[in-house]
Formats: C-alpha cells, sequence, structure tokens
C-alpha cells in the first residue's frame, strides 16, 4: 500500500478532533508545546561514525528514530560513449548554462554534463518493509531525484573517459518508523554526504587511474570552496517535510501531528548559489495524508449510545453527516491543496532565512564545529 | 531557531542514588542468603542466586532440573518477601493484575466482546456483558445491544477500564461497571512505552498507587488526568457536562440512577465539547511534562506531576517577564529545569 | 534499484546493448541534432488526446487514454520521432474484503502501474520495479483525496493501470538514450490519473470531483531568456529540461491532490510550473469531460429515453462545468 501504511492511523475520533483543535488555533498549540509551528524536534547528530565508508553519519530523534547513512565510492568502468565530446562541444555552442557557468572553476567546466544518473545509487532500508515495498522505494526515489536535480554531483564522479565513481549511498532506518521519516533521511544523507571524501587522483587524463593512498588528503565530495576560493558551493540537498492543518502551516510534524494534516508535502531543497535567496526547490511531492482513511465520528445526534436517533439506512446516514456540521466531531479531510498554499508553504521553505536555510546552516555547523 | 541539533554525548553514568534508593525489602537480614552477588541485588540471566533449599523461587527465576539452585531469568532486582525470591527487571511490559486501573484502545470488535490493546503482551478483552449500557445501569443485555455493538466501542477507541479478572493464559478481562470507567474523550492520549508500572517503582513510568485519576487545577480550568498503571496516560478536559452540573447544583443528594442517566447520554459519544483554547494549551503542556519526565527517568505520579506541572507555569510565566522567548528546548530540557529549579527551592 | 531484479526467470544481462552508432552521427557532431523532432506546438498548446471509457466489458471501470506521436519529419533515419502515451486504466470493484482483512470504515484503495514489457525503448521486466512503484504511489495520493472512501465501508477497489506505451525520458539519439533523467515518467504520470479518473467515474464511486492530470516543464531555450514553460513537454523534442511538475488537479475545487516536480526550480519557477501543470490538466479536464456527456448522451438514446430525459442530463452537465 502507500506510504500512509506506517503512519496508519489508529486514533479515536475524539483524539483527532482534539488533536485538529489544537493544530488549528492561531498560533497552533503543537503535541510538544516547547515547539513553534516552525520548530523541528530536537535531534543528535554525529558524523564519521563507519570507518569503511567514504562517508556516513547518524542521526537520532528525540523519540528513538534512527537514522544511519553510509557513502561508498567505487572505481568502475564506463561505457564507451562516443558522442560524450561532440555533446560538449554541442553545450558550448548553445552556451546557456544555468547556474554554474561563471562561478565553476576549470576543472568543473571540463566534466560539465559527462556525469550519468546510473552512477549514484540510492537504497533505503526499513525495518519491518521489504526493499519493494511502497514505501522504501518512494523514499528512495524522492532522495535519488532531488540528488541528481542539479547535476553538478554526479558530474564529479566523473573521472575520465573510461572510469567513473559509483557512488552507493545507504540509508538505514534502525528504528521501525514512528512517524514519516523522510526528512530524518535526508538530513542523515545530507551529513554524510557533505562529510564524504573521495581519494585524491593522482593518474593523468586517459590513464587508469591510480589513487593517493593517504587519505588526509582526499578530496571531498562537496568542496568546501570552488575555484575561485568562494564559498557559494554547492551542497547536498535536504528535503523538509510540512503539513497544513486549516491555515496554519507546520514543520517535521509527529506521527499524531501527520494524522489530522489536511495535506502533506515534502519539498526538496538545496542551498542557492546565488546568494540573494536562502535556497531553492529540487524536488516537490505531495504524500497522502493519512486522515483520509479514518473513519469519521459518530455525532451525539446520530448515536443511538448517546440519545440520538440511528439513521435508518446508510444513505440517510450519509446525507445526515454531510449536512452536520458541529464542532467536536471529526470529519476526515477531502479533496486536495489549493494552489496558493503550496506556494505559502514552497516560501516559507526556500525564502530568504527559510526553514531550508536554517536546517542547512545547523547541519553544517556540525562539521565545522 | 528552528532547529537543535545536539553532538551525542557519553552516557551519563549510571548515578548510584538510584541504585542506592532502590527497593528492596530491607528489614530482612541478608545474612542467611548465600549469594554470588556480593552485596548488590542487581542480577544477571543465568546468575545463580542461591543453592540453599530454603528459599522459595518466585518471579523472574528458575530451578534448573534436579538442583535445588535458583538461577535468575531477568536482569534486575532482587526482591525477597520473607522465604520468596523475585527479580524484577528493570525494564519489562506490563504485566496486568486483578484490580489494576489502565487506559486501552479498542483493536478489534467481536461479536460479544471487544479486544483491547493495554500495553500487556497479550490484548485484554472486554465482553460486552461487562460495560455499562446507556439507559440505566440495571438494563440487562439485549440482542440489539450485539448488534449495536460498534456504538459503544469501535477501532481506535480510548478507554479506561478495571481489570477485572485473569486468565489461565494471563490475558485480562476488563470491566467498565463504573462511572469513573468508560470511554475517554476531549483530551489526547500519551503513552510511556516500555515502562508499565509494577509492584515495585522503578526508573521512570506510571506508579502504582492510590490515586490513578486526579484532577489538575489549572490557570484556564480544570484538567482530569488519568495514569494508566500500563503506561498510557490520558490527559482531557474535566468533564462538566451541562445537564450533570445543573442535577447536582439543585440537590446534593443525588441518587445513583439518576446521576447515571445524566452521565449515559454522553458515555460513548465520540464528539468532543467544546474546550476552550487555554485549557487546550493547558492539556498539551501536562502531557509534554509527562513525556519529559519518563525520558527523564522519573517516576510519574500525582504528587510529580502537580510539582512539575506547577514548577513549568512559574518557569514560564518568569522567563516571560525578563522577555525570554526561549522556544524550542524540548520536553526533556523544560522538565530539567524545572526539577532543577524545585530541588535548589526545596 | 538493481536489487529488484526478476529472481524467478533467466535474463538477459541487465545493461544490454548500446543502439547502433552510424559514423555520419561522429563525422559531423550537429548532424544527430538536425534530426531530433523540433516542437511545433505553441508554448502552452497541448497534444491531442484521445480517451474512451467503458472499453474492458468485464471491469467495472475503465479507460483508455492516447496521446500519438508527431509524424516523423525525417523520414530517412532509423530514429523514431517523438514516442506516444497509450494507457489502459481498469478499475476492479468495490467489491468485498476478504473475512481475513480487518474492519476497515472506508474503501481500500490499491493501485498498480504496470508497463507493459515492450512500452519503452528498453524492455522492461515482468515484475514492477521501482519506477512503476513509485507510479503506484503518486497515482494512489492523487486519487485518494477525491474518492469519498466512507460510502463504501468493508469494501475494497482495486485500480490497474497498463501502460502500453510510455513517453521516454529522452529522444532516441540523445547519448544516455532513455535510461537518462526520466522526465518521461512524469508525463506517464499525467496520463495515469487522467485515464485512472476517468475509469473510477465510469466505476460509478462517488468523487467530490474530477481529477484530471497535467505536466508542465521549464526547457531551455536559446531564443528565449534562458528558460521557457512550455505545456505538456515531450521530453523528445527539447534537449535539455530544467524542471518539471506534473499534477492531479481538480477542476472545479481549484485544488491538486498531487504535485510531482523534479528539477532544479527557483522559488516562482516552483510556482509557476505548478500552475502551468493545473493549465494542461484543464486541457485534460475537457477532454474528460467531453466523452462523458457523449457517453451519456449516447446511453440515454440507447436505453429509448425519452429525448427529453437525455437533454436535461445534458444540460445539467453543462451547468455544472
Amino acid at each position: 500500500m502507500a506510504p500512509s501504511q506506517p503512519a496508519h492511523v489508529n486514533l479515536s475520533p475524539a483524539e483527532l478532533s482534539f488533536l485538529r483543535s489544537s493544530l488549528s488555533q492561531t498560533p497552533p498549540i503543537r503535541l510538544d508545546n516547547t515547539k513553534g509551528p516552525r520548530d523541528f524536534r530536537s535531534m543528535i547528530a554525529e558524523y564519521d561514525v563507519l570507518p569503511s565508508t567514504n562517508g556516513s553519519a547518524r542521526i537520532a530523534l528525540e523519540d528513538g528514530t534512527e537514522a544511519l547513512v553510509g557513502v561508498k565510492a567505487e572505481v568502475e568502468k564506463s561505457q564507451w560513449r562516443p558522442n560524450v565530446e561532440g555533446r560538449h562541444t554541442l553545450s558550448v555552442a548553445v552556451g546557456v548554462d544555468v547556474d554554474m557557468a561563471d562561478d565553476d572553476g576549470q576543472e568543473g567546466e571540463e566534466n560539465k554534463g559527462k556525469g550519468q544518473n546510473g552512477w549514484i545509487e540510492i537504497s533505503v532500508e526499513i525495518p519491518g518493509f521489504r526493499e519493494d515495498d511502497a514505501l522504501p522505494v518512494f523514499l528512495a526515489s524522492m532522495l535519488t531525484e532531488s540528488l541528481l536535480a542539479s547535476g553538478e554531483l554526479k558530474d564529479r564522479l566523473y573521472i575520465n573517459q573510461r572510469f567513473h565513481w559509483k557512488l552507493g549511498i545507504d540509508v538505514l532506518l534502525l528504528s521501525p518508523p514512528l512517524s514519516y521519516p523522510l526528512a530524518l533521511l535526508s538530513m542523515t544523507t545530507h551529513l554524510a554526504l557533505l562529510t564524504a571524501h573521495l581519494p585524491a587522483l593522482k593518474s593523468e587524463k586517459d590513464e587508469d587511474p591510480l589513487f593517493d593512498d593517504d587519505w588526509d588528503a582526499a578530496v571531498p565530495l562537496y568542496p568546501k570552496h570552488d575555484a575561485q576560493g568562494g564559498t557559494n558551493v554547492d551542497k547536498p540537498p535536504i528535503i523538509v517535510l510540512a503539513i497544513a492543518v486549516g491555515s496554519n502551516i507546520i514543520f517535521d510534524p509527529c506521527k499524531e501531528e501527520l494524522a489530522v494534516a489536511d495535506a502533506v508535502l515534502a519539498v526538496g531543497c538545496a542551498p542557492s548559489n546565488a546568494s540573494s535567496t536562502g535556497a531553492r526547490i529540487v524536488s516537490i511531492r505531495t504524500i497522502d495524508p493519512p486522515a483520509h482513511l479514518t473513519p469519521p465520528a459518530v455525532p451525539n445526534s446520530m448515536n443511538s449510545a448517546t440519545g440520538g436517533v440511528a439513521p435508518a439506512s446508510t444513505a440517510d446516514a450519509l446525507t445526515q453527516r454531510e449536512l452536520l456540521s458541529a464542532t467536536g466531531v471529526w470529519t476526515p479531510p477531502r479533496g486536495g491543496m489549493k494552489r496558493s498554499l503550496i506556494s505559502q508553504v514552497t516560501s516559507m521553505v526556500v525564502g530568504k532565512g527559510g526553514v531550508a536555510e536554517e536546517v542547512i546552516a545547523a547541519l553544517q555547523a556540525i562539521e565545522v564545529g | 531557531m528552528p532547529i537543535t541539533i545536539r553532538a551525542p554525548n557519553l552516557p551519563t553514568p549510571h548515578d548510584a542514588l538510584a541504585r542506592a534508593a532502590s527497593p528492596s525489602d530491607s528489614e530482612m537480614s541478608d545474612d542467611d542468603l548465600p549469594s554470588g552477588t556480593s552485596g548488590t541485588s542487581i542480577v544477571t540471566p543465568g546468575e545463580t542466586i542461591t543453592s540453599d533449599p530454603q528459599w522459595m523461587r518466585g518471579h523472574g527465576t528458575y530451578i534448573p532440573p534436579s538442583t535445588t539452585t535458583i538461577v535468575s531469568t531477568v536482569a534486575g532486582h532482587l526482591h525477597k518477601t520473607n522465604k520468596l525470591l523475585s527479580v524484577q527487571a528493570l525494564r519489562a511490559r506490563y504485566t496486568p493484575e486483578i484490580g489494576d486501573l489502565v487506559v486501552g484502545r479498542i483493536v478489534s470488535v467481536g461479536t460479544k466482546k471487544w479486544s483491547v490493546d493495554i500495553a500487556a503482551p497479550m490484548l485484554a478483552s472486554l465482553p460486552l456483558s461487562a460495560i455499562n449500557l446507556p439507559g440505566g445501569i440495571l438494563r440487562r443485555r439485549t440482542a440489539v445491544d450485539e448488534l449495536n455493538i460498534r456504538t459503544f466501542f469501535s477501532e481506535g477507541d480510548l478507554l479506561v477500564a478495571e481489570v477485572q479478572s485473569l486468565h489461565q493464559d494471563n490475558t485480562a478481562s476488563l470491566h467498565t461497571r463504573s462511572l469513573k470507567y468508560g470511554k475517554l474523550r476531549n483530551g489526547m492520549f500519551t503513552s510511556l512505552s516500555g515502562a508499565g508500572g509494577g509492584v515495585l517503582s522503578r526508573r521512570g513510568g506510571v506508579v502504582r498507587s492510590k490515586r490513578q485519576t486526579f484532577t489538575l487545577n489549572t490557570a484556564a480550568g480544570e484538567i482530569d488526568v488519568v495514569l494508566g498503571v500500563n503506561g498510557y496516560i490520558f490527559i482531557s478536559a474535566h468533564a462538566t457536562s451541562p445537564s450533570n452540573a445543573a442535577a447536582t447544583a439543585e440537590d446534593k443528594d443525588i441518587s445513583i440512577t439518576r446521576l447515571d442517566e445524566a452521565v449515559s447520554e454522553t458515555l460513548y459519544s465520540s464528539q468532543n465539547d467544546e474546550i476552550t483554547p487555554g485549557v487546550l494549551r493547558e492539556i498539551t503542556r501536562v502531557s509534554t511534562l509527562i513525556k519529559g519526565l519518563a525520558a527523564a527517568g522519573r517516576r510519574v505520579d500525582e504528587d510529580v506531576i502537580v510539582r512539575v506541572y506547577e514548577g513549568a507555569v512559574e518557569l514560564e510565566a518568569e522567563e516571560k517577564s525578563l522577555g525570554i522567548t526561549d522556544k524550542g528546548v524540548g520536553a526533556v530540557g523544560v522538565v530539567q529545569a524545572v526539577l532543577e529549579r524545585l530541588e535548589l527551592g526545596g | 534499484m538493481a536489487a529488484l531484479s526478476d529472481r524467478r526467470r533467466i535474463n538477459a544481462p541487465s545493461g544490454g546493448t548500446s543502439a547502433p552508432v552510424f559514423s555520419k552521427a561522429l563525422k559531423e557532431p550537429g548532424y544527430l541534432e538536425e534530426l531530433r523532432p523540433q516542437r511545433i506546438r505553441a508554448p502552452k498548446e497541448l497534444r491531442k488526446i484521445f480517451l474512451q471509457t467503458s472499453i474492458i466489458p468485464s471491469a467495472s471501470g475503465s479507460a483508455y487514454l492516447e496521446i500519438p506521436n508527431a509524424p516523423s519529419s525525417h523520414p530517412a533515419t532509423l530514429i523514431p520521432p517523438t514516442s506516444s502515451l497509450k494507457i489502459a486504466a481498469s478499475v476492479q470493484g468495490p467489491k468485498p474484503l476478504p473475512r481475513s482483512a480487518p474492519f476497515s470504515p472506508t474503501l481500500l484503495l490499491s493501485t498498480t502501474v504496470k508497463f507493459a514489457p515492450f512500452a519503452t525503448r528498453h524492455r522492461r521486466g515482468y515484475i514492477r520495479d521501482a519506477a512503476e512503484r513509485d507510479l503506484g504511489v503518486h497515482l494512489e495520493t492523487a486519487l485518494r483525496g477525491v474518492i469519498i472512501g466512507e460510502r463504501w465501508p468493508k469494501s475494497g477497489v482495486e485500480i490497474v493501470v497498463t501502460v502500453l506505451e510510455g513517453d521516454e525520458g529522452a529522444w532516441w539519439g540523445q547519448e544516455g538514450g532513455s535510461n537518462g533523467s526520466g522526465w518521461g515518467l512524469l508525463n506517464v504520470l499525467a496520463g495515469c490519473i487522467t485515464a485512472a479518473g476517468s475509469a473510477i467515474i465510469d466505476a460509478g464511486i462517488d468523487c467530490v470531483d474530477m481529477v484530471s492530470g497535467g505536466v508542465a516543464a521549464f526547457v531551455q531555450d536559446p531564443s528565449a531568456d534562458g528558460r521557457l514553460l512550455v505545456l505538456d513537454p515531450s521530453p523528445a523534442e527539447h534537449r535539455d529540461i530544467i524542471a518539471a511538475c506534473a499534477v492531479g488537479y481538480l477542476h472545479s475545487r481549484d485544488e491538486v491532490t498531487e504535485v510531482w516536480l523534479r528539477g532544479d526550480a527557483g522559488l516562482e519557477a516552483a510556482d509557476s510550473l505548478i500552475e502551468g501543470a493545473a493549465q494542461a490538466a484543464e486541457g485534460s479536464f475537457s477532454v474528460m469531460k467531453e466523452v462523458f456527456i457523449e457517453n451519456l448522451e449516447k446511453n440515454g438514446n440507447a436505453q429509448g429515453l425519452e429525448g427529453a430525459g437525455g437533454k436535461r442530463k445534458h444540460a445539467d452537465v453543462e451547468m455544472a462545468g
């Protein structure tokens, strides 16, 4: 079934109604009342935890959800592609490079457009799920497409015409998913990629690749500085999960908060190259809100156990229920998301001083500090 | 700051205090217990407790065939009750006992009974005959009630009940035949996993005590807290149904049947009453604090909750007056701050 | 996702072989690019859509959607021009859940999207691969918000979508070929949403609205200032797609149940992509509506209803639209 499966709602209608009414207050009252709508749950993070990988990270949430990511790079033979050179000249002829035309160094320019999507492989493993279940597949493809969106990472994996790096990113959730784990997995992946290193290349051009065995000389997968020494460089993307309850937008929802959401949106974003805006969007996906599957509450007036009159037929019950608009009765949301709401979420995520910028800065701070 | 990320720190050394305060019936003399656990009452599985045949084995112990040695089967504290040796695991699933007040969630609906999750190894059962039917306590169960079983409780509904009896295989049978028990609404549910209570207190979790349900007075209004012995907790707005309140105002010595009728109107309702934002806020605050208490490894009982709650309100007022708007410290952070203050103050 | 291989059969090596490279393409770098089909539609013009419902008699509802390919402008080459899209969707149910299933207060929806093995340039296996499962999840999200599930308690419905021909991710002549960036999947998803949405209505399952799919993309355009918004892009016609978005759009509520945006989009770009995709979905919606009105009129006549009855129905539909 859907990714809603782990978040399968098992709450009573009264609880759902309670949660909904507290989340739709202004400002919303979250389950953890020390947190505001934009706050993430506090977490513990560390990197370089696995010595046999090129980069690794672990993040644990307070509720015990924990993710571990290992990044491993292997040298692989490339398939012969006759048109690579021709394509390169062509792309120069067309001459419109959108985002890395100017601030990328000589080397970056050389590798531009030579990377292939197949060189990056992400697998997500979640306990209790088969590898081909919908949830891991969905998470893996969302992580993959945000990672591939900028195209700069795969270009850095190019060694020469005959060889390339194959990057295997293995994402492991160590605990059963208590809440929707997308944001956690993406932050862990971000940290692992940010701290990943590749051995320094000693050979030149199309020779068989030869690497420096000094690990200290290894080059970071995501360089800290570009060729000009600027600090405005590519960073791995992160994915932020947001829910909408009424007109409120709440980030990083816990399981119970997710259960009453009208709409759930996952926004993948990477830091912007231009310093004017906070971040840029690399992918957006809607996630089916689990509330769609919840049963509606039976209002007192229709409940024979509370002095009401039970409707004679199911058809009657449905009409009565749909006409009723009493507060405190849980009714599952219908329909989709307004477009204005989506753009509100995206601007909160990637706008100047938005959530994405703060999360990326916080993860960066771990590596520095 | 919407996001707080901390580096992992080394686990805090197990405080000696907790061990010293660990409950062991200290009035029993230790001298006739030949044990390999020199002075400490903590044992691990497979550890020989005693080979003296005068001791009787209790929970958490095992006698290998053709010996008289008593061996522990769980890791935990050793307890001696007269000549009975038992080991209480440090962390265990809840094991129901008769008379326990539990909060449970309906898992499935059968023809004449419900299966209820009470955090025990096995689902408890709630027979249709063990609930108060609407319309008077003495009403007989009819075939119509059996057909309408979902109107009382359906999947996912929360209820508070008492363990009435235990079957041979340790499954519990519940009942809600009292006005205190029944369906829960107007509030939120919190679970302290792995911290189900036992006879004796342990690090964190709900403790069996005299009062499992109590009312908390807050600035916004009264809040009911139900502490299930099984570690499930329900916090709700204080139930004052208008009919009930009016009735009590009229005459104090209201007959039990009339009170019952008034309550039964809303006994199986799954519709929430109007709750003011202030009460909503206080309910979530209490729930956050309880989670924080459990995470900080503290006991959860009425006394602690009331003290921590009052401390937290005070702390917030103080911070507000000082102009600190320190959001996002998390549940544990708040609880620790409050406990520090309390310990300093008293 | 190489791990998700077909373990029951003996398969050919996964890599396959490269397409033939002709010497002319190597000698003249620009030659291959010449053969690339050009988009002759206006940027906001959709491809033609063919939609028919009730094509599978045994299913309770079904629909077939086809977006034909453009005629080849270079008949001399072996490389086919743009790819076409052919999707068949069928709805089985609502039918009772098996006895072993737990009680469900709502209609349980399960969606299966499967490419026919011959649907794309690279042959697909018989078991569903990651992309197909992912599409299934997207489709389910798009449909779940539309169906009023509580009207069908204790029952389930299966929606099976077979992609007979899928839009390729890139032009065949382009190096990297069709296993490239997978932009075609967005078109396939939009087609699946339209087809499955029609099939659900055909099956008479209660819906809050009609859901239709649409795609919009930002492509590199040398003539404009770098990027150009096009509706219903055919990936073969564009060398570089910067970002694309597929939506499941509810016409009368003006809401989206499903958004799948990928690629390097800025903040404003994301908004205009979703906007554009909704416009494209509006186009598919008008086709869907036409088809249903046509069907109703035809059925009215076939059942020998009075002309007035049939007409009134028609008028009602028009009023609603």
